[in-house]
């Protein structure tokens, strides 16, 4: 089952946009009436700059668009995509809808745990990798079909995703 | 069901809000059939068959509720968003063939509704199971049982049964939780209407809730570390219409249906926010909101809430008279009669200029009234009532935001009453400061101000040669004086209000006060009598048709319009209860 | 019998998304026909109609109709168009392929589409996971901006546009319209009642119009064919012009398939210029012939079956998206089912009563079953909670959407169900064998 998304995690140092990140916001509130209408993309600029978006990123941003930090939350919690604590470098997002569930996607992804030795929402000890379960990614003729953070790899099997997984450029050493 | 509609919430008919809902409308009489139809005010609706004659600005619910018909509904509420999210009020809709949401059925002229059909019925058992398989049915230990529209909808309008045979929905970590200075979040009993949230977006304008999470996991929530604290936020949990949001004051004090309820004016400020009192064997419990769209709607602030626990604080239960300098016990009328002596004896030897009289911002119109006659009889213009400033304290009424700065609420109606110094009279600061020196000070309140507790403002007080005051709860000035008279409090007595708009509201008496204790004006009025004035069968509504008769702009008080903001129902005052 | 490609007709080709290529082929004349041919508005609007064009993002709405409903006068308020491009029911992979692949065809539909409504801002609103799709019409925008066909006064005609993808960020609900609207606004995607409808008050309380990515891309055509042009093509004149069909599951060659509207569902299947038969000769069980939100079609029902929006309202489901999801005899349907409401469980987004605790109740129950611990009167069950979520219970179509496998999967399937709940395994395929084990 769907894994809750409650809680928006501290990361315990003040989230300030680099800035180009700035830049960017400026940019982006140009194209809308509203501030608000800014807060999906200022989302994803915040997660392109740290990776995920802590409490005090969500803070920062509805600093910067003049929203209750609690909309930010609601906004922040509702969309799956959002990073709500900080993840590999290599996010797997598996797909387990209906087309890829029927070219055995619940296998891959039972291979993908056995494999990386985690759990569905869990990330590695060397922070190299992440895995998700997530619904349909619009991959249903190449499937399954899975994402490694915004790559799709179509269709993969068993095999291929040991390929892909070997084949991922690994981080620097930690 | 069938009663006829009430005039509704409205204390002043005539000005426009839902309240005025009930007033039969359309063409004037005597208007020729062949003239152009006049601009019609109102949309006539049918309901199960019965046309109505409704206002054009109601929701459909409030527009059934008009012709007696109940739309059950969990997330509507009068002045909050329509949301049409809880499904509970669907019904039929003449020419539409899919079931619709009352509430977010656009009311026009010529609409049919059908509230009873089968469909309809089933719509709404099937919306009451979905709404309780994971609802954590712990009536018995929840505080809001009795005034719980889970409840009510389900008795009324529930199968009273289900299929439902799985694990309920948990939520770790959200539930029995703090998550303002008043309001205790439990995320299981939660049925997601969002009232709460609504509330604190479009009333208080502070948006401390959201949801969070989707689908069957979505919770309502604060963002970390910034609780629900806005000046009003108990009323989040006033709307929640479940035991979700409950106010930390009350919880496990009292079944709610225990309580009496009496209508009564918040004394806590200026703004004189509409409530109900709820008390039980002479205890009060809590203040809720009374309706009163033209005051504080359906609204209170938490500082005005919260100072209900004040009413059951009392140190003085007899009177006292200082004898030798200690005070002893005594009847009131012994107590009462040492007064008038004191008094009597400063009229016949330095002349009444010697008396001062103190009325206060937390009496009522009467009691000030009363103590402003009584000086006036014993030809006295040594009067005054004063009020310390608070900080600005806001409440929205149906149309604006009023504001308020007292700590007392009729400071207005205290000087309305002419308790003011006279021409060539002196007030309070002419005694604190020096310039006057009365022999005599009677003060009716004696928790008049913050003075009372101040040592060099109670010791100018106490250089009169005898100071009377009448008090509920001891203080530095109810130490100092040579009598103390018990007096009631809010819950205790009745009269009326002004407030910062003018406008003059009645408080009526939850309990008779515990004897000897009698009401500020029951005090005065022995004193009166004491000084042969007045008449000892004088009740507030006595005196209420006497400032009628001589107090300026008062003419017209009395009438329907006093009786307050706004008829309860039994239970919750939300909603339902709005018109 | 393939016939002539026209939305797909540059894919594949070299260099399909830059603008040099996309001009050489005939692009960006539609709208210098439109802007310096003297088109109004209102031509525009009408070619559209006599097109016969119906929207391609799930309803089915006629297109020019829908334009129709934006007031004369709007107010002072602007118009906004937004391109839905939120692709993300279960099956459905079009819209993905078109952005990624020949972005300025869909550019140009909008800037036509925009020019119709006098809109002067538009956005595409691209599902969070097209990081590719945004990438390619961000730079595909860029291109058009440089070649004068958006920003002010594009072509001298003295008509500006602006036009800005904006991401989401992982909902389904989002792609429908009101809650695409609400998430534009930076809000949680929670649909909208209605009314007030899009075209009176939609983004920014401003009126808008909600298109499809295919749906605009049609106008480019319509446009340089003619709207008798495409009303020709298509089973008959209530669903007309090119169709995008996506076929999946076990299936030789699953794909994107263009043919005329009404493609017979066997021929896509089986024909050779599209689905080429079943993997292994297997046999076809059941067919979803419109993403996961359609009622499924059994071998029989799928004998002549029109892939359009009436010949599949015929067979009680729907054309939806066109997304074709085949299944064959290995197929558990309750194991089908029971995805699918995960799905549905996982996506609602919470707001109406009946949805947000019947899609999570669905899903328990079809789980148990699955599980080998499901009771017959467990079948009831599911009908029941369906049954009471469906038909105006919700603000939107969400519930009706989940309700649609579930309902049709035991009306057409119920032994199936009592076989497994019965004996505790699957009827048939690799299920079957084992008892299953919770």
């Amino acid at each position: 089952m769907s894994h809750r998304r409650y809680s928006v995690e501290e990361s315990g140092r003040p989230a300030v946009f680099p800035p180009e990140a700035l830049q960017r916001i400026d940019a982006i509130l140009a194209r809308y009436p509203t501030k608000q209408a800014a807060l999906l993309p200022v989302l994803w600029v915040a997660q392109e700059t740290w990776g995920w978006i802590s409490k005090e990123a969500a803070e920062e941003v509805a600093r910067i668009l003049d929203l209750p930090p609690a909309h930010v939350d609601g906004v922040l919690t509702f969309y799956t995509m959002y990073n709500l604590k900080p993840v590999g470098r290599h996010l797997l997002q598996v797909c387990t809808s209906i087309s890829c569930h029927l070219a055995g996607a619940e296998r891959l992804l039972e291979h993908c745990q056995k494999k990386l030795g985690i759990g569905l929402e869990e990330t590695t000890p060397d922070g190299e990798f992440s895995l998700v379960e997530v619904e349909c990614i619009a991959g249903c003729d190449k499937a399954p079909s899975i994402m490694v953070n915004d790559t799709y790899f179509e269709p993969v099997d068993e095999k291929r995703l040991d390929e892909i997984l070997q084949s991922l450029p690994a981080g620097a050493a930690k | 069901m069938s009663s006829a509609p009430k005039p509704g919430g409205d204390p002043k008919p005539g000005v426009p809000s839902t309240g005025d809902a009930g007033k039969p409308s359309g063409a004037p009489p005597g208007t020729p059939p062949s003239a152009p139809p006049p601009d019609k005010k109102t949309f006539t609706v049918t309901f199960d068959g019965k046309p109505i004659e409704v206002p054009k600005d109601v929701n459909l619910i409030e527009a059934a509720k008009l012709a007696g018909i109940e739309i059950p509904h969990f997330c509507f509420h009068p002045r909050l968003s329509v949301v049409g999210q809880c499904r509970m009020c669907l019904v039929e809709v003449e020419g539409i063939p899919k079931i619709q949401a009352a509430c977010t059925t656009p009311l026009k002229d010529g609409l049919s509704i059908k509230t009873k059909t089968e469909k309809v019925v089933q719509s709404r058992a099937a919306n009451m199971e979905f709404l309780l398989i994971n609802h954590p049915l712990d009536c018995p230990i929840c505080d809001q049982a009795g005034e719980c529209k889970l409840q009510d909808n389900s008795f009324g309008y529930g199968d009273q049964k289900s299929d439902y045979d799985e694990r309920k929905r948990q939520y770790p970590g959200f539930d029995r939780t703090l998550i303002g200075p008043h309001v205790i979040a439990d995320m299981t009993r939660c049925i997601q209407c969002t009232r709460c949230i609504r509330f604190c977006q479009e009333i208080a304008g502070t948006g401390e809730l959201t949801f969070l999470d989707r689908g069957g996991r979505t919770l309502v929530w604060t963002h970390d570390g910034k609780p629900l604290a806005n000046d009003w936020s108990a009323c989040a949990a006033d709307v929640c219409p479940v035991g979700a949001l409950t106010a930390r004051e009350f919880r496990f004090r009292s079944r709610v249906w225990y309580l009496q309820k009496t209508a009564s004016v918040c004394p806590g400020c200026n703004i004189g926010c509409n409530i109900s009192v709820e008390t039980q064997n002479s205890v009060v419990y809590r203040f809720l909101p009374r309706l009163n769209p033209e005051v504080n709607d359906y609204w209170l602030c938490d500082y005005g809430r919260f100072s209900s626990e004040k009413l059951n604080q009392r140190d003085i239960e007899k009177a006292t008279v200082r004898e030798n300098g200690e005070p002893k016990d005594a009847i009131v009328p012994v107590a009462v009669q040492r007064i008038a002596r004191e008094i009597r004896q400063t009229i016949e030897g330095p002349g009444p200029g010697g008396l001062f009289f103190l009325g206060s911002a937390h009496l009522s119109n009467e009691e000030n009234f009363l103590l402003r006659k009584l000086a006036d009889h014993l030809a006295c213009g040594n009067r005054d009532a004063t009020v310390d400033r608070s900080r600005v304290r806001r409440m929205k009424s149906k149309t604006e935001w009023i504001e308020g700065d007292h700590f007392g609420a009729n400071f207005a109606g205290a000087k309305d009453m002419g308790m003011s110094p006279a021409d060539g009279g002196y007030g309070l600061e002419d005694v604190l400061s020096g310039k006057a020196s009365p022999e005599v000070v009677f003060i009716a309140d004696a928790a008049f101000g913050e003075a009372v507790n101040n040592p060099d403002k109670v010791a100018a007080l106490r250089r009169a040669r005898f100071l009377a005051v009448a008090g509920r709860t001891a203080n530095a000035l109810t130490r100092a004086a040579d009598v103390v008279l018990p007096t009631a409090s809010l819950a205790e007595r009745e009269g009326t209000f002004t407030n910062v708009q003018g406008r003059v509201q009645k408080f009526s008496r939850a309990f008779l006060p515990k004897p000897p204790i009698r009401a500020a004006w029951e005090l005065i009025l022995l004193l009166a009598e004491a000084l042969d004035f007045g008449d000892r069968n004088w009740k507030p509504d006595d005196l209420l048709r006497m400032i009628e008769a001589e107090v300026a702009d008062y003419a017209g008080v009395q009438g329907d319009e006093l009786a307050g903001g706004g008829f309860m129902k039994k239970g919750l005052f939300v909603s339902t209860g709005a018109l | 019998m393939a016939e002539e490609k026209v939305l797909l007709a540059r894919v594949g080709k070299k260099d399909s998304r830059g603008i040099r290529g996309y001009m050489d082929d005939g692009g960006y004349k539609a709208l210098k026909t439109v802007l310096t041919g003297g088109w109004t508005p209102e031509k525009l609007t009408d070619e559209v109609k006599r097109s016969g064009l119906r929207g391609r993002g799930g309803a089915g709405f006629p297109t020019g109709m829908k334009w129709g409903f934006v007031p004369k006068d709007t107010k002072g308020k602007p118009v906004y168009l937004l391109c839905n491009a939120d692709e993300s029911e279960p099956g459905t992979f079009k819209d993905r392929l078109m952005m990624e692949e020949d972005p300025h065809q869909v550019i140009e539909g909008i800037i036509l589409s925009a020019y119709a409504l006098r809109c002067r801002t538009a956005y595409i609103y691209i599902r969070g996971e097209f990081y590719l799709g945004a990438r390619v019409l961000d730079d595909a925008l860029a291109e058009a901006r440089r070649e004068g066909f958006l920003g002010e006064n594009i072509l001298g005609s003295g008509y500006s546009l602006d036009l800005w993808v904006h991401r989401g960020a992982g909902a389904y609900i989002c792609g429908e319209e009101t809650g695409l609207i609400e998430s534009l606004e930076g809000k949680r995607g929670q649909p909208r009642i209605k009314p007030p409808f899009p075209a009176v008050s939609g983004v920014f309380a401003a009126p808008t119009i909600v298109n499809n990515v295919e749906t605009l891309a049609c106008v480019v055509h319509i446009v340089n064919r003619g709207a008798e042009w495409f009303a020709k093509i298509g089973r008959n004149e209530k669903n007309t012009g090119p169709k995008l069909y996506c076929l999946s599951g076990p299936v030789n060659r699953p794909g994107v398939y263009e043919a005329p509207m009404g493609l017979q569902m066997k021929e896509l299947i089986f024909g050779d210029a599209y689905g080429q038969g079943m993997k292994n000769g297997r046999k076809v069980k059941v067919v979803i012939p419109g993403g996961a939100s359609a009622a499924m079609l059994t071998p029989d029902e799928i004998e002549d079956c029109p892939l359009d929006f009436d010949g599949l309202a015929a067979k009680k489901s729907m054309l939806g998206s066109a997304a074709i999801i085949v299944m064959n005899e290995d197929t558990c349907i309750v194991n089908a089912a029971q995805n699918l409401s995960k799905f549905f469980a996982h996506e609602s987004c919470g707001q109406c009563t009946p949805c947000r605790e019947g899609t999570p109740w669905l899903h328990t129950v079809l789980t148990r079953i699955e599980a080998g611990e499901g009771r017959l009167e467990d079948i009831d069950l599911l009908e029941r909670i369906s049954n009471q979520m469906g038909n105006g219970m919700t603000i939107c179509v969400f519930s009706d959407a989940a309700i649609a496998p579930v309902l049709s999967s035991i009306a057409k399937f119920r032994e199936e169900y009592r076989h497994h709940v019965t004996e505790k395994r699957c009827l048939v395929g690799p299920g079957a064998a084992a008892l299953v084990t919770a």
